[in-house]
């Protein structure tokens, strides 16, 4: 029998990957990714609003218009959790390193775990509605 | 496409490419999470076993990379599902559909901020520091890809493009 599988999740480590920057940006991105969606969500905060009926796009929210059916807020929601946790992983790639390391990894899998409980919370009406 | 095809089928295609993306982000990332979840520490065995024995590590940038394309292609045609597709299931009363489907949209968007940590950490993979990490969000994001392939799989039967 041949030995040692358990290098099956083993690789060689890239040039981006060593970055100590690059560590703290895409741990912090990851991190607060989850939080920016669920707090953006909430606030109702969508960097733009697309109309699908007409292809009228706007910057901010948009209420849906009469007679030019629904508006999408999931593209802005998206787009604004993009930027904020960016401008976030950029803010903390300007710590210093003896804080930037001290950021629990675990975080990255704990808080999506966290912010499902509110999405379903958030889409009560489809649950609830008779 | 006008011409080519119906509209129709322009949308149905569009939907079986957003498919095929998603079948292959799922078997990436199902190999992955069986790779980290019960690590095999003799190669030989039955099909389990291999299944399991994968080189996990080289997933890591092709799952990124499906899952971004699988994103982009779903926002696209999200745009006549929105129209076409949801009004008729609210008028018809699909109201837990409707919500499970929007269910889908946040969780696709929460798991597209874990890829730059989940990426970094599996290029890490020789570093004992990020084991634990990577098996956390390698398991998040393989729930999260079987939640969003279920959903959207029931949905298409429910009411799909051509209906």
């Amino acid at each position: 029998m041949s030995t040692a599988a358990a290098t099956n999740s083993r690789a060689a480590p890239s040039s981006l990957a060593e970055s100590s920057k690059f560590k703290t940006f895409a741990t912090t991105f990851s991190i607060t990714g989850p939080v920016v969606y669920c707090t953006t969500q909430y606030f109702n905060w969508p960097l733009i609003t697309y109309h699908p009926a007409t292809g009228r796009l706007v910057w901010g929210y948009e209420a849906a218009r009469a007679g030019e059916g629904p508006n999408l807020l999931w593209y802005g929601w998206t787009m604004t959790t993009i930027l904020i946790a960016a401008g976030l992983g950029i803010i903390a790639m300007m710590l210093p390193e003896r804080i930037s390391k001290k950021i629990p990894l675990a975080l990255v899998w704990i808080f999506p775990i966290l912010a499902i409980p509110y999405v379903i919370y958030s889409l009560m009406p489809w649950w609830t509605h008779p | 496409m006008a011409g080519l095809v119906s509209t129709n089928t322009f949308w149905s295609l569009w939907l079986f490419v957003h498919l095929i993306l998603a079948v292959g982000l799922l078997g990436a990332l199902t190999h992955q999470a069986m790779a980290v979840a019960l690590p095999v520490r003799r190669s030989s065995g039955g099909i389990v076993t291999r299944f399991r024995a994968v080189p996990a590590a080289g997933y890591a940038t092709a799952v990124c990379v499906l899952w971004v394309l699988t994103f982009l292609v779903g926002s696209y045609i999200y745009t006549k599902y929105r129209i076409y597709v949801r009004i008729p299931l609210e008028q018809t009363s699909h109201n837990r559909t409707v919500g499970f489907f929007d269910f889908k949209e946040h969780v696709a968007s929460i798991g597209l901020t874990l890829l730059p940590a989940y990426w970094l950490f599996w290029k890490k993979a020789q570093n004992p520091e990020y084991d634990n990490a990577r098996k956390g969000v390698t398991l998040v994001l393989a729930v999260m890809c079987w939640f969003l392939f279920i959903v959207g799989h029931v949905l298409n039967n429910t009411r799909g493009f051509a209906s």
